[in-house]
């Protein structure tokens, strides 16, 4: 065994600096779908920073968008080879506006998320790692918020801080931290007593830094699979919240585009809400495909290991 | 380490020439609240060690033994202050160290470490060996100099070579992984190290290699080492003094050949009939029956008569003295009227 192990790294003539990310890929691309599922998100991204980059464009140069074209008597169009996906109430491209809504989702679903880890991962850390009346308040705090409806909660922000982006981000981001809590909590109570964290607390170093490095870095595929899981949740609840009139006002939204599409939808004018929804479905989908595959590879418990 | 050094420090402690200990423990007491119910009211106490006092001299190998649970590993641990202690002192170089806050204990740390039983998971497995064996030395703003080769440095100490910086423990095998937790405790220049078990998960082979290595390091950095094991083979091997410890007590102390070549108290006795012997073809065994009692309830009198070959009536009602002879100690009524009681 101490053989291979030399000959490995002298072949490879690396530093293993990146054994866990290599690691990971490796086991991934052994998974066809989570690999689909991958690239249907890469495609997504691509959509999501384009068309971000190209509204940017227009106002820049004082143009309008594709996504903003409208003429008042293409209302309502449906499909055909000029407008693929129909037109809405106001003569826009079906097609190019749920291209356009996936930078709102990807900026929901990213933001949501970092918001809910940061609040999440640092309170169940601190809570786990140091017991008694810290744990106490962490779990008291949690339990708390675990308790309030999250639409409500998410309304009454919004209410507060005024209707838009900001407030939508921050309320999904505050409503769905406490899952993560919960189990950054867990891990951590279990680490704190691991032989290794013991040996550097042996050695004399100091509670944030074993916080950080230590026990955190052990815990992290924990919070990479929360991530997608809170993703594609804070995406859906990006649309209701905008459904119901709340979010996203200006730019285009597959909340707003359901929200929209229902005035017509008892006319026959089904295309918007397809349109829109069909999107929605493909990224959640994807999302999803690939969260419980990195939670497969990554949960060393479920690996049976 | 020579022989002719070895018997100063025995001498020494024996003459009572007042050398300060470099690390005296005192009266220690170790005991874990049982909770129970919903209120979580305490019941009762495991007493992992209870009123235990010893000297550790620098330079000097205390060989800790006794069988599994009777609380050597917890006794090693609340030296470090990484188990909390209910009573009782210990001293490094005659500072009380439970009397210190964290804080104020964070850089004495620096002269005490301590090798794990289980070379396995005493390291991070997301840490590199170059992290693993500099990161005491960050924290105690002890850097100077090329990181790499500090650790490179610290790596070659313990016989591994110098590629080995940027694998993960994964990548090592068990005596590797073994020599790399002594190379962590070794970066911080210790005076002591507690050597928990450090061989017992290692295959013979390997496990004289590690050894050879601790004496090595000894003989090089004057280190002092508590070294635990259940293994009185390995102990007499690397070991000065021989501490045997039964049920949170000490029963025997002594210079190790002393203690192992002639034990006095009936449990050093029985546990070194238990030495396998290689050549010698049947040999008198003194078989301890039962198991070790519970350290919640430890019996009443001296703690190992319910298992002790020559037990007699007084063992069950009175705890007995410590007698001594020649810089040993051992409890036990047995020398009421040979040996000299005395207080330690």
């Amino acid at each position: 065994m101490d053989e291979a192990g030399t000959q490995r790294i002298n072949v490879s003539g690396t530093p293993a600096g990146a054994v866990g990310l290599r690691d990971l890929a490796a086991r991934l691309r052994r998974r066809p779908t989570a690999m689909a599922a991958l690239c249907v998100i890469l495609l997504y991204g691509a959509a999501a920073f384009g068309t971000w980059g190209y509204t940017l464009l227009c106002r820049w140069t004082d143009r309008e968008s594709i996504a903003e074209r409208a003429r008042m008597e293409d209302r309502y169009l449906p499909p055909s080879t000029r407008h693929w996906l129909g037109t809405d109430y106001r003569g826009r491209d079906v097609l190019w506006r749920s291209i356009f809504a996936t930078r709102t989702a990807f900026q929901v679903g990213i933001l949501a998320g970092a918001v809910s880890i940061a609040v999440g991962v640092s309170l169940g850390a601190l809570g786990g790692y140091f017991g008694g009346a810290v744990d106490a308040a962490v779990v008291w705090v949690y339990s708390t918020f675990a308790a309030m409806p999250s639409l409500l909660f998410i309304l009454s922000f919004s209410l507060v801080l005024g209707r838009g982006t900001t407030a939508v981000y921050l309320g999904i981001g505050l409503t769905s931290w406490v899952g993560l809590c919960r189990v950054i909590r867990a891990e951590f109570i279990r680490l704190r007593s691991a032989p290794y964290v013991e040996a550097a607390r042996a050695q004399g170093i100091g509670h944030g830094r074993i916080i950080l490095r230590h026990i955190l870095p052990n815990a992290l595929h924990l919070v990479i699979v929360f991530f997608t899981i809170r993703f594609a949740a804070a995406i859906m609840t990006e649309v209701i919240v905008s459904f119901l009139g709340l979010g996203v006002q200006l730019e285009p939204s597959w909340g707003v585009m359901i929200a929209e599409a229902k005035e017509r939808l008892w006319q026959g004018v089904w295309w918007e809400l397809a349109g829109a929804t069909t999107a929605m479905f493909g990224l959640v989908l994807a999302v999803n495909i690939l969260g419980d595959a990195l939670r497969d590879v990554l949960d060393p418990r479920l690996r049976g290991v | 380490m020579t022989e002719t050094q070895l018997k100063n420090v025995a001498g020494a402690a024996e003459a009572g020439v007042p050398a300060t200990p470099l690390i005296e423990v005192r009266d220690l007491k170790v005991w874990f609240p049982i909770r129970r119910g919903v209120v979580a009211r305490t019941v009762g106490y495991v007493r992992a060690v209870d009123g235990v006092s010893l000297k550790i001299f620098r330079g000097e190998t205390v060989g800790l033994v006794g069988e599994s649970g009777c609380g050597k590993t917890t006794l090693g641990r609340s030296i470090l202050r990484l188990e909390k202690a209910a009573a009782g002192t210990v001293c490094l170089e005659g500072r009380d160290l439970l009397a210190l806050s964290e804080r104020q204990l964070r850089p004495l740390r620096r002269r005490m470490q301590m090798v794990f039983q289980d070379p396995f998971s005493c390291l991070n497995p997301r840490m590199t060996a170059m992290t693993i064996v500099t990161e005491g030395l960050r924290q105690h703003n002890l850097l100077e100099g090329d990181r790499a080769e500090v650790a490179a440095n610290l790596l070659s100490e313990v016989g591994l070579d110098s590629d080995a910086l940027y694998r993960y423990p994964h990548e090592f095998s068990g005596g590797q992984r073994q020599r790399l937790s002594i190379a962590r405790a070794l970066s911080l220049h210790p005076d002591f190290i507690v050597c928990d078990e450090p061989v017992s998960a290692l295959d013979v082979s390997v496990q004289a290699q590690v050894i050879n290595l601790l004496l090595d390091l000894r003989a090089r950095h004057g280190l002092s080492y508590l070294f635990i094991s259940h293994d009185l083979s390995v102990v007499r091997l690397i070991s000065h003094r021989v501490a045997v410890m039964y049920l949170g007590q000490i029963v025997e102390t002594g210079p190790a050949a002393d203690v192992i070549g002639a034990p006095l108290h009936p449990y050093t006795q029985a546990l070194v009939s238990a030495i396998p012997v290689p050549g010698r073809k049947k040999k008198k065994r003194i078989l301890l029956e039962g198991d070790l009692p519970s350290p919640v309830h430890p019996p009443p009198g001296c703690r190992f008569h319910t298992r002790c070959h020559r037990a007699m009536d007084i063992c069950s009602r009175r705890e007995p003295k410590l007698y001594a002879q020649r810089g040993r100690r051992v409890q036990c009524h047995l020398y009421e009227s040979k040996l000299e009681a005395v207080e330690d």
